[in-house]
This record gives C-alpha cells, structure tokens and sequence, in this order.
C-alpha cells in the first residue's frame, strides 16, 4: 500500500524521566499524504513522543530520519526548519493580530519593512487552498476555537510543512466544526502533508485515520492500518484490559416523576423547553455546543435563573433563584468546566467533597470537623476508587479522571435526587470514561434522575432513556432510546437545512 | 495552624518569620539594656496598635481576593467626627456610637460597591480613602481638637489593666477569634475558597457577595473603633489622624505569607510578621535610627517578602510544568499531603 518512501520515521527512541521510563523503544513511521492517529491513555508516552519530534525534548537513545537522513531536531525552530508542526487543543494565536499576521509570525528575515499587501494576498491564498472563506483583515480574538485552530494550519502551511502533528485537536470543537476540521484534514492529506492525529474520541479516529499505533505505558503495544483495528481491540490496546466496547445503561427507569418542566425560557438564551424526567432515568441532551443546553442547566441550578416557564419538582412549583437553594431541593450540577467551577484546586479531596454540605461538619461552636470531613471523603474516595494516597492530598495533584470522580463526589454528598451532569467525560481518558458511565449506571439504579448534556454523540445514545435535542436555543425533539439514532440526533441538532452525512 | 494551598512552602516561610524574629529579638537585646523591659514591651505594641489590630481584618480581606485600601481614611474619618461632635457638646458617649455607626456605613458603602456591583476593590476604596478623607477634612479644617474626657483617653493609655492598655488587650481577644474564626470554622474556610476560586464557590452555593459585604462592613467598624483609639492615644485629633496607615498594616499582612492575590496565607504567619516589624522599628528605635531609616528597613523587608516566596513558588512551579509535561502517568506524581486538615 505504501510505495511512498517515509518522510519521518522514529527508530527505537527511549525517554526516561528520573524513575520512569516515559518511553521504551517506539518506532513511528509517517508516509507522506497518510493520516497516522496516536492513541493511547493519560500518560502512555504520547506527550513525550511529540515533544521529542518537535525538538522540545531529547531522546536518551533512538534517531530520528527525515527523508532517511538523521536529524537532530533541538529546539521548535529547527522542527519548523525540517518541516516538522504541532498544532495543539488551545490554539497559540496572537488575539490582538489579524489573521495574515497570525499565519506569517514565524516568518523571519523578510527585511524591516512588512509588504502588507503581498501578506495579505499570501494569507488568503493559502487559506484558499486549505478552502476556507476568513477574512484575513479581522483580528484573531473574535475567531472561534475552530477558526483559530484554522489560523494555525494556515500557518504551518506558510511553513511548507510536511509533518503536521495534531494534539487533540478536536476536544474542545462542535460536531459541525469536527466535520469542517476533518475536511481541512483530508485537503492536507491529498497534498501530500504527514498527518499525526491525536484524539480520544474513537470515532473520530476511524472516521480520518489511515493508519493506527497505539502506547501504553511507554511501550508501543500495535501498529496497524486502520482496516485491521475495530474499536474493541483499540480500547484492548489502549487499557491493557478487555472492556465492553460500548457500555450501555440498564433500565431503571420508575413511574413518578422528579422533574417536570414547562415552556421554561431565559430571554435571549433558550426559550420553549419542555421535559419530565423520571426517577432513575437519564434524559440526555443533544446539541451543538452553543445550542444552550448548559445555560438550560444553570437555569436549573439557579445560577441564571429562567424568566419564563414553570419547574415542578417532586409535585412542587418551585422557582429556584440561587444554587444553595438548588442545591436544597437536591438538584446537583456538575459543571463542565472543573478548573473554573467545579474544584478548587489548591485544597483537599476533602475539603473539597465536603464544600457544598459544609454545616453538615460542623461543631455547635461552628468548628469545622475535620474528622469526620475526611471519613466521609474516604467513603466516596473507596466508592469510586479514586486513585489518591489519601483525602489530604490537593486536588491539583490528581488526574482529569480522578478530579471528574471528586467534583461527582462532591454532589453526590449533597444527596441529590436529580443530577445533572455537563459534559461528564470531556478531557478524560478512556478507562476513567467508563468508569464514570458505571457510575451514572448505579446512580440511575438508585433512582436518581439524570440529566446528561454531553457532545460525544455515542456516549448519550448509549447512556440515556431519552435523548432530548437542541439548536440554538430550541428544543427541536425528544427522542425515546428506539427513535435515537446518530442521523436522527444529528439531523435535529444541526436543523433540516444540513443534511447529514455520516456527520 | 495550616489552611493553605502549599503547606510545606507556608512552613518554611512561617519558620523563616520565626528565625527573623528570634534574630531581632537577640540584636535588641544585645543593643540595648532598655529593650527587656514591661515597659517597652507595652510601648511597642502602643505605638502601632491600631495598625496591628486593624491587620487582623486587613488578613481576611487579602485572602478573600480584595484589598481595603481606605481604613486608614475610615479611621481619620472616625476621630474627626468624633472630636467634632465632641467640639460640638454632644456628650462623648454619643460621639462615640455615632463614629462607630459611620464606620460601619463606610464600610458598607465599600462592600456595596465590591460585591454587588462588583467592582474591583482596589479602584472602590482607594476612591473612597479619598472620599472619607476629604470628609474628615471638612469636619475639623486645620484645627486640632482635644481635651476628651478622662475615661475616654484611658483607654488609649497603658496601665489601664495591669501594666496593659485597652488596645493591647482588645488586639489579644480579637487576635484570638481571629485565629479561630479563619482557620477553624466554616467561614473561614468560605473565605479562603472565594480568594481561591469565585466560581467553584458561587456553584457550590457558598454566598459569595454576603461574605465580602461582611468583611467590609466588618473591616468599616473595626476601623472606627481603631479611629477611636488612635483619638484616645493621642489625646487629640486633626483631619489627617492616621494619615497612610494603609501601607503599614498591608505590609504587615504581605509580610505575613498572605498573597495580594487571595487564597493563602494564614494569620499565624501575620501575628509572627507583626511581631518582627514591632521589634524591629523598636530595635532601631532604641539604637537612634530616625524614622525614616526604619520605614526603609520596613520596605525593603516587604519587598524581600513578595519576592522570596514568589521565586521559591516560580522554581517550583517549572518543575512542576516540566513534570506536568513529561509526566509519564499522573497517579505516580509525587503525592503531596495537602492543606486545611492539620490542625496547627
């Protein structure tokens, strides 16, 4: 298949970093107009790999072959002289510079006098190659996350790359924006451009990939072309473990109601929004990112209470104005975003577990009671085995998963009856996404009612009862398990205008 | 005593203060024959105990992410009106209640504006040091007014309880709550979160705004009553009655560990640095050093204080990216105990 002759290839590169071994002899070999995806958990070495191949970081042993010649690459700007680019999850632009600017910043000795003109017409032919309509003249900070992560392809291409190394480049981007990357990717790919994709949605990797390896602890475990990888032999590679290959959830839906929403709308944000949700059931939300799904949840939560529309909560109206209130009623969120909502980093898994129950651990004299704190936190820290010496220990120190497990933790200790869940499995690794599907799996069993807004398409069709759908702030449908399919999600989510192909 | 994000540095820096402090005081007492005595003792607590009580509150403020850069004008503001109504023939008693009673509404105008209109405090209270300065001007012009009644200017004075002053042992007490109040309680606690992380408190249902009011209304009435006891200390007033204080009592608490940036710092760390500046100004004092000179040693002391900790946490914040960078699996990362539970 491939007569091409390799533009990189790795051999045998080992790194070590004091008592780990980050890698242990991997080989990679990049064809020219081929999509190479690396996979591989938090931690397997794939990090490592890129910085050794963009020169951030020197292998202890083992070459690197550009053409079949050896190269040293040392720092960023050789890997850029040897055609060698990384574009990673968070764009590196410049906000305040314009487009054209952006795309030409690595150019060096063109004199001291910028040809704007010439920069211009540059920057938009080679956004016209890539087939992208931006105006060169805008200023990068207005850009979207997908039209920065454009920006930065342009760029590389300004470089006459050869090897483009893609870091999750898809984590943070709409499913519409994934289709109009993977175009840009495929564009890339007839051009004759190396493609080292990284990602952890699946899906997506068979969806570009020509051709699969995957590391796992450092090692490399296979190396394969996609034809010869299915999903269950990847998640094999990747964990080490046989796994289900998609974990679906019980029924455990029951007859009464928890919540029951009517024509609930915030002017400008969402407006005619409609749902029950049950004891025990999950109700998913569906959407693109921006079709108001969180701004739903945080009208539930009382952080942006809705202006309209009625929420009965166990047989109750009720409006709810602040989250301590929501929180009273037992509506728990768990936000998306950790960092900035969910945890505060510098303190304990206890401190931490504890926050939104904290009387609860308090003396008469209003002490807090550290004690029992940390024998609840080590109740959760067993239950859902978080992987932590101890409850002491911050929680800055703790992986994307492990982190996920506490925030969870720390609603679930306000004893909540309804869950709502945002974007539950972003950022973390495989093996922790499954735990976490497990773990909505037995709170549904309890009889919690759960409401799941995720945009991994798989993981709501597999994990709810009912998919309820939205765009732009509309509700479009609600789905029942049967009815939810990928094209019919996808089809309501993106609105009759777009048809939908393979999405 | 260990609420903070970064114990093993906390306790280096606290140990430092420590060892800075056992060193004054053994140059003082090497210095001079006057240093080990009662009388210097209270002396030094005296002259700057408004400072120290109101760093106290100036403690919780900095930790909860915002700065109070108007006490000192509250406290102007307290003693002129005090010694206007006074002026006046109201009875001192009154005067009394009324200057703590605006005290408190300036601190609550302050707290207002910082959280619920949420503007940066920085920008609200330096503009209204500015305001109740100019207030206090109008009330009292050049003049100085004086000769309070005598149960009044007792409690500025020493001897007043023992060889101690009203000051010394209110400083003590609220020391004391202090400690409690922030490093054991719920509170406390609420006040290291929000200087930490404002929207993992807002969404954990923790009354972000309620709290800042608080301190501010708090930091308002604290700094009348120290407004007071500056007026009883002195015997007099004039409308720049504690002119630029401000910086004497944030020294005091930067010096302590607490960052200008929120979340850690502890108030043991405070009560050492409060220590160190008294003995040292009193060292220096006693050995003939003009007031300048100190003010000097002061600020070079504060500047080595931001500086230190900040390149102890820069070294280690590399390593720890280049860690964080080459990681090889997150769950072997060194597993550093954390914060909050030691009880100190």
């Amino acid at each position: 298949m491939n007569q091409l002759s390799p533009v990189l290839e790795i051999r045998g590169v080992s790194k070590r970093f004091d008592a780990t071994q980050a890698l242990d002899h991997v080989s990679l070999t990049l064809y020219p107009g081929q999509v190479h995806a690396l996979l591989g958990e938090n931690g397997a070495g794939k990090s490592t790999l890129i910085k050794i191949m963009t020169g951030i970081h020197q292998p202890d042993q083992g070459a690197i072959l550009l053409n079949g010649r050896s190269i040293q690459v040392t720092n960023s700007s050789q890997a850029q002289l040897h055609g060698i680019a990384a574009i990673y999850q968070e764009p590196m632009i410049f906000p305040d510079l314009n487009v054209a600017e952006n795309i030409f910043i690595s150019h060096r000795g063109r004199g001291a006098v910028v040809n704007w003109r010439k920069m211009y017409h540059d920057a938009s032919d080679i956004l016209g190659k890539l087939g992208v309509h931006l105006e060169v003249r805008s200023q990068a900070r207005g850009l979207t996350l997908a039209a920065q992560q454009t920006v930065e392809i342009a760029k590389a291409l300004s470089l006459k790359t050869r090897v483009l190394i893609m870091d999750e480049p898809t984590a943070s981007l709409s499913v519409h924006e994934v289709t109009q990357l993977f175009n840009l990717v495929r564009t890339l790919r007839n051009q004759g451009v190396a493609i080292l994709f990284i990602s952890h949605r699946l899906e997506e990797i068979f969806e570009i990939a020509d051709h699969i390896t995957i590391l796992r602890d450092g090692k490399l475990i296979s190396s394969k072309p996609v034809s010869e990888v299915t999903t269950e032999t990847a998640i094999r590679d990747m964990v080490g473990r046989d796994m289900e290959s998609f974990f679906v959830k019980d029924e455990s839906r029951r007859d009464d109601l928890i919540l029951s929403v009517q024509g609930l709308a915030r002017s400008g944000v969402f407006s005619g929004i409609t749902f029950d949700i049950h004891h025990g059931e999950v109700l998913g939300f569906a959407g693109l990112v921006g079709s108001g799904r969180t701004d739903v949840a945080l009208a539930l939560f009382g952080i942006s209470p809705a202006d309209e529309g009625k929420i009965i909560y166990d047989g109750q109206p009720v409006t709810i104005h602040s989250p301590a209130q929501a929180t009273h009623l037992g509506i728990a969120y768990v936000p998306e975003d950790r960092r900035e909502y969910g945890l505060v980093m510098p303190m304990s898994i206890a401190a931490n577990i504890t926050l939104p129950m904290l009387r609860r651990y308090l003396t008469r004299l209003g002490i807090v009671k550290r004690r029992a704190e940390e024998t609840t936190a080590e109740e959760y820290r067993q239950r859902f085995s978080i992987r932590a010496s101890n409850v002491r220990l911050v929680t800055s120190k703790l992986s994307g998963g492990n982190q996920q497990k506490v925030v969870l933790s720390k609603w679930l200790n306000t004893k909540p009856r309804l869950l709502i869940l945002d974007e539950p499995t972003r950022g973390i690794d495989v093996s922790a996404k499954a735990e976490v599907h497990h773990i909505i799996n037995e709170l549904a069993k309890e009889g919690l009612g759960i409401l799941l807004i995720s945009s991994d398409l798989p993981e709501v069709l597999a994990m709810s009862d009912r998919v309820l759908v939205m765009r732009e702030g509309r509700q479009m449908g609600i789905f029942t398990r049967q009815e939810a399919t990928q094209e019919t999600v996808m089809t309501a989510a993106m609105g009759q205008k777009i048809t939908v192909g393979g999405i | 005593m260990l609420q903070n994000r970064d114990w093993r540095w906390l306790l280096r820096w606290e140990s430092l203060l420590a060892v800075i402090l056992v060193a004054v005081i053994a140059a003082n007492i090497q210095m001079s024959s006057h240093y080990l005595g009662t009388d210097n003792f209270v002396n030094l607590f005296q002259l700057s105990i408004e400072k120290i009580i109101m760093a106290l509150i100036m403690t919780f403020i900095i930790i909860n992410g915002e700065i109070d850069l108007s006490v000192a004008s509250v406290m102007g503001l307290s003693a002129c009106l005090f010694g206007r109504l006074y002026d006046q023939d109201i009875p001192a008693e009154m005067a009394v209640v009324i200057a703590l009673v605006v005290g408190t509404v300036c601190g609550t105008f302050n707290g207002f504006w910082i959280a619920y209109a949420g503007l940066p405090s920085l920008a609200v209270t330096l503009a209204s040091s500015i305001m109740f300065r100019g207030v206090a001007r109008i009330l009292l012009e050049d003049r100085s007014v004086g000769l309070f009644p005598q149960w009044f200017n007792n409690l500025g004075q020493p001897d007043l309880i023992g060889p101690l002053s009203f000051g010394i042992i209110l400083f003590v007490v609220l020391f004391g709550i202090c400690l409690i109040v922030l490093q054991l309680t719920a509170f406390g606690r609420y006040v290291y979160i929000i200087g930490n992380n404002k929207g993992a408190a807002r969404y954990s249902g923790i009354k972000v705004r309620q709290t800042k009011l608080t301190l501010f209304i708090l930091s308002g009435l604290v700094a009348s009553l120290c407004g007071l006891l500056l007026a009883a200390r002195l015997g007099t007033v004039r409308a720049n009655a504690a002119e630029e204080f401000e910086l004497d009592i944030i020294t005091m608490v930067l010096l302590g560990g607490v960052s200008i940036f929120g979340g850690t710092g502890t108030l043991v760390g405070v009560g050492l640095s409060i220590l160190v500046v008294l003995n040292l100004r009193n060292g220096m004092s006693l050995a003939h050093y003009s007031g300048n000179i100190q003010t000097s040693v002061v600020g070079a002391l504060l500047i080595a204080s931001v500086l230190l900790p900040n390149l102890m946490r820069d070294t280690r914040r590399l390593r720890q990216w280049r860690d964080f960078r080459f990681r090889p699996r997150e769950t072997d990362l060194e597993e550093e105990e954390g914060t909050w539970q030691a009880v100190g």
